[in-house]
């Protein structure tokens, strides 16, 4: 995908039906998150698969849910202004007048609603860390990523951007006849496939990238899938400098990859 | 659709959602009675477990209590957001996806359709039901399949044993249909 071009708006209400296969569905977020016109389609297609919803049957949930929402909101918001900076000053308790008859009764009840407090407190300190934790975890993740990204894309510019660069279309093979390919390829900053329609893998397998050159045996070009180099759509494959190609292909492999093609080719284009 | 409550039925979700962001419970109620029904049934459509369904509703609502100041009317509508957030969070359970979830000022979903009130969504129900009743058998079952069980056409196509191209030309016949209950 080009940012240049916009996408098709089939391929937005696809996206928006969550019919899009990952892989796709990454390369279109990327460009619709840089092009406003896009994004307003993909909007506007979201509201109409939206629409969907009202064809599922009509229920009610459990009268509890809305009754433990609130109470979770309660508890959140008491937290909250627990927290909050600066903390209120708690003034001393207004002084009670002891009354004789009901002594034993009233300590009864203040150290059980303390204790239900506590026990209150203590599960809400207790699951607003775990929140907390699963929140960090996920941020931790979210940078990874986008250091990874940040990564190929330097790296597909790179490819793309050199002038003696060359392109050499795929064809799908066997049971990937629909699939389609197409590889930029320069000899110093390495080769970018983009992938469409390519089936999806089986368990433990992931797809290999080749190099064909001219004298020798095929060499590896990197994984696409489980363990591979993608941004989006795109891998970028590595391969010693100045080697001069004859094609390329792309084989199921087990995950890991292997050091000679031994699967089926999924994909093939000579130079 | 049997409404939980009519309170607040006449109120924006707009100015809930402001009240909402003031911390004010009583707009979240409002707002939970006005969209509880039809985010339940979708989860529940698509995970056909009440318990897990439930719990996307109130992650869900939850979410709106924390965040609400966030949500940029500009970027769509927030029927919508509701919609479509519990959608993905079910699709997410569903096949097991870590699906993080969508803040309030993300993915916008214009939903240019009025459900602010019951008798609203009754009428765009029954709308619904009806083009969803009169799409030929493959159309709305590549249309499910996509929506309801999170396939990819891809996916569909190798359930269906259908040529791909003829996955998509069903989904986008059916959605073409569909969008007529807006005109």
């Amino acid at each position: 995908l080009s940012e240049a071009e916009h996408i098709r708006a089939e391929e937005l209400e696809l996206l928006a039906l969550g019919a899009s296969p990952e892989r796709e569905a990454a390369a279109i977020q990327a460009h619709v998150s840089g092009c406003e016109q896009c994004a307003a389609k993909l909007a506007e297609a979201r509201g109409n698969a939206a629409l969907l919803s009202f064809a599922a049957k009509q229920e009610q949930a459990a009268g509890t849910v809305k009754a433990e929402l609130m109470a979770r909101i309660r508890a959140n918001r008491e937290s909250e202004e627990r927290n909050a900076w600066p903390r209120k000053v708690q003034l001393p308790p207004e002084p009670i007048q002891p009354q004789r008859r009901a002594r034993v009764s009233w300590w009864t009840w203040a150290l059980s609603a303390a204790a239900v407090v506590l026990a209150l407190v203590s599960f809400g300190l207790s699951w607003q860390n775990r929140r907390i934790t699963a929140e960090l975890q996920s941020e931790r993740h979210a940078a990874d990523r986008l250091v990874h990204d940040r990564e190929q894309i330097e790296k597909y510019v790179g490819v793309l951007a050199a002038p003696d660069t060359v392109t050499v279309k795929l064809a799908g093979m066997g049971e990937a006849a629909g699939a389609s390919g197409m590889v930029k390829f320069n000899t110093k900053a390495g080769a970018v496939l983009y992938a469409a329609d390519l089936p999806q893998l089986p368990a433990g397998r992931s797809y290999q990238m080749w190099l064909v050159p001219k004298n020798g045996a095929p060499i590896s070009a990197g994984l696409l899938g489980p363990g591979g180099h993608a941004w989006g759509s795109m891998w970028t494959g590595d391969v010693p400098p100045n080697t001069a190609a004859k094609a390329f292909a792309v084989t199921v492999e087990p995950v890991g990859g292997v050091t000679q093609p031994t699967g089926p080719k999924v994909l093939l284009g000579a130079m | 659709l049997t409404p939980q409550s009519t309170a607040g039925e006449t109120t924006t979700d707009w100015s809930l959602l402001a009240r909402i962001g003031q911390k004010d419970e009583e707009a979240l109620s409002a707002l939970y009675d006005r969209y509880a029904g039809l985010v339940f049934s979708e989860a529940k459509r698509i995970l056909r477990d009440a318990g897990a369904a439930e719990e996307i509703l109130q992650d869900l609502f939850f979410q709106v209590w924390r965040t609400a100041e966030k949500f940029d009317p500009a970027k769509g509508s927030l029927a919508g957001w509701l919609l479509v957030s519990a959608r993905n969070r079910a699709i997410s359970k569903l096949r097991k996806r870590s699906g993080a979830s969508e803040e309030l000022d993300e993915n916008g979903v214009a939903f240019r359709v009025d459900v602010e009130s019951h008798a609203a969504q009754k009428v765009l129900l029954d709308k619904v039901r009806t083009v969803m009743a009169s799409l030929p058998e493959n159309q709305r079952a590549a249309l499910e399949c996509a929506y309801f069980e999170g396939m990819s056409h891809a996916e569909i196509a190798k359930k269906t044993g259908q040529p791909l191209g003829t996955v998509k030309t069903r989904i986008r016949s059916a959605m073409e249909e569909l969008k007529k209950v807006l005109r």
